[in-house]
């Protein structure tokens, strides 16, 4: 049953993302949004995959709105770049979710955006779930394999996001398809399950002075498979209720 | 005036433009260094004791780096100070060429001190701080209690901020101060603060004396305390 839940969660994931890294491909930052509210380009150049870092952390507090109107829902960035709409997989994960990240960005020898170096650790507190995930040399430590990552503008035109734990490119016909996203430990050392995680920087050197109904404007997404948890679900893209993410530059 | 006052004129001119480019450089191109640290619980008390536990410390960073540190606890029990589970710790913290900051986070759920004297189902400690071209702040957004109840005083009701440095007495016990807050720097190029949720102080009356006259009260002298919820952040 677990199986054919998660090999669902994957094929759907694998389906929007695939398609839209088309679009979102790391190096490809020249078309840029052209909203209204444009990025604040005097910080710098417009993040590129290439040894972009990325830091954040904080709290969210997803509601599970399926209109996406919730006052902290960021609707407007929620599919951006190669993102799906939520819930995906389903059910929405709500409730208290805390986390910290820190990753650098690079690319493979086909120019793929991958994540050479990262820590990711987000609790959902009403489950009282731990992931962490831990990529070392361009490879997870838990299974091994590349993880692939995309940076793009978001939709509102307010900043740009970072994605971590694409589908494998090409995927890997020798695992069970389709493979890729992330593999995350799960609460200490009971399982591992693959997990996606997106952070977006929507205040690009302000310090997170803006705030839209209260929240700040960043904003973070999780999405897990649940098959060592049995906490399956996707945040939604969703604004901090505290904290911040920062893209600091290559 | 000649053309030598225009030339100090001019000199001064350009040595103000390069302090206030200099200046501006300063904020705006972030921090020397950043700093976080974060922990679940501690316990000093004479009923038993506990470090700082699940601490995360944020590595140094250097450059325009970044790092993250996390620990994890599943429990904690001191008999008859504190028990509770699913103990979090998060910091993270980078330098920027535009921005800079730290932010830090700790948790905990199923929260019991001093055998029920104060309960919580969870709180999270929640802070950041940064710095950049609005200057250096930090804030405590974020940081919560649920379901808080302390005998004899009262209780809240799911998931609630309460008012910084809320100092309640503890009669016979001492005093808890909850969303304690301690802030640092000079809010322009330099801010941090330290988040204790729940900071609970032990004391004991000492060097009180009574006499045919009177009695003169004697010290509360700490003996003790307990922090659940622990989470800092700076930049400077």
């Amino acid at each position: 049953m677990c199986k054919l839940r998660n090999l669902r969660l994957l094929t759907t994931l694998g389906a929007g993302a695939v398609v839209a890294l088309v679009a979102a491909a790391c190096s490809d930052q020249t078309s840029l949004n052209t909203a209204t509210q444009r990025p604040n380009f005097w910080v710098g150049p417009p993040p590129q995959c290439p040894a972009g870092k990325w830091t954040g952390g904080g709290r969210i507090d997803p509601t599970g709105d399926a209109s996406r109107t919730a006052p902290n829902d960021d609707m407007a960035d929620e599919t951006s770049g190669p993102q799906p709409k939520p819930p995906d997989p389903p059910p929405f994960i709500t409730g208290k979710v805390t986390f910290g990240f820190n990753v650098f960005l690079g690319t493979d020898a086909d120019q793929n955006c991958i994540v050479t170096k990262g820590e990711i650790e987000v609790n959902h507190h009403p489950a009282k779930t731990s992931w962490h995930v831990s990529i070392h040399h361009g490879v997870d430590d838990f299974d091994g394999k590349v993880v692939f990552a995309a940076v793009f503008p978001d939709n509102s035109g307010r900043g740009f996001c970072v994605v971590v734990g694409l589908p494998d490119k090409p995927e890997d016909a020798t695992s069970p398809p389709p493979t890729g996203f992330v593999t995350a430990r799960v609460n200490g050392q009971h399982g591992f399950e693959k997990v996606q995680f997106e952070g977006c920087d929507n205040d690009r050197g302000r310090a997170q002075s803006g705030r839209i109904n209260g929240f700040h404007v960043d904003a973070m997404r999780w999405r897990s498979a649940g098959t060592a948890s049995g906490d399956p679900g996707d945040t939604g893209l969703t604004y901090l209720t505290g904290g911040n993410i920062v893209e600091h530059g290559s | 005036m000649n053309g030598k006052t225009m030339h100090w004129v001019n000199r001064l001119a350009a040595l103000g433009l390069a302090v206030v480019l200099t200046a501006g450089f300063a904020v705006a191109g972030g921090a020397q260094s950043v700093g976080g640290q974060a922990y679940s619980t501690y316990v000093n008390t004479p009923l038993g004791s506990s470090g700082q536990t699940p601490l995360a410390v944020l590595p140094a960073v250097f450059g325009t780096d970044g790092a993250e540190a996390d620990a994890e606890g599943s429990a904690l029990n001191v008999a008859g100070a504190l028990s509770s589970d699913f103990l979090n710790s998060i910091t993270s913290g980078e330098i920027g060429t535009a921005e800079s900051g730290a932010q830090s986070t700790a948790s905990a759920a199923s929260i019991n001190i001093l055998n029920g004297l104060i309960t919580a189902d969870e709180v999270v400690a929640n802070v950041m701080s940064s710095v950049g071209q609005d200057g250096a702040f930090s804030n405590a957004d974020g940081s919560t209690f649920t379901n808080l109840a302390i005998a004899g005083v009262g209780s809240l009701s799911g998931d609630q901020p309460v008012a910084p440095n809320t100092n309640i007495s503890l009669p016979g016990v001492g005093y808890v101060v909850l969303n304690e807050q301690i802030p640092s720097g000079d809010g322009v190029t330099s801010s941090g603060l330290t988040v204790n949720m729940i900071h609970v102080y032990l004391q004991s009356l000492t060097g009180g004396t009574c006499t045919l006259l009177g009695c003169l009260p004697g010290v509360p002298t700490t003996t003790g305390e307990i922090v659940v919820g622990s989470a800092a952040s700076s930049v400077q």
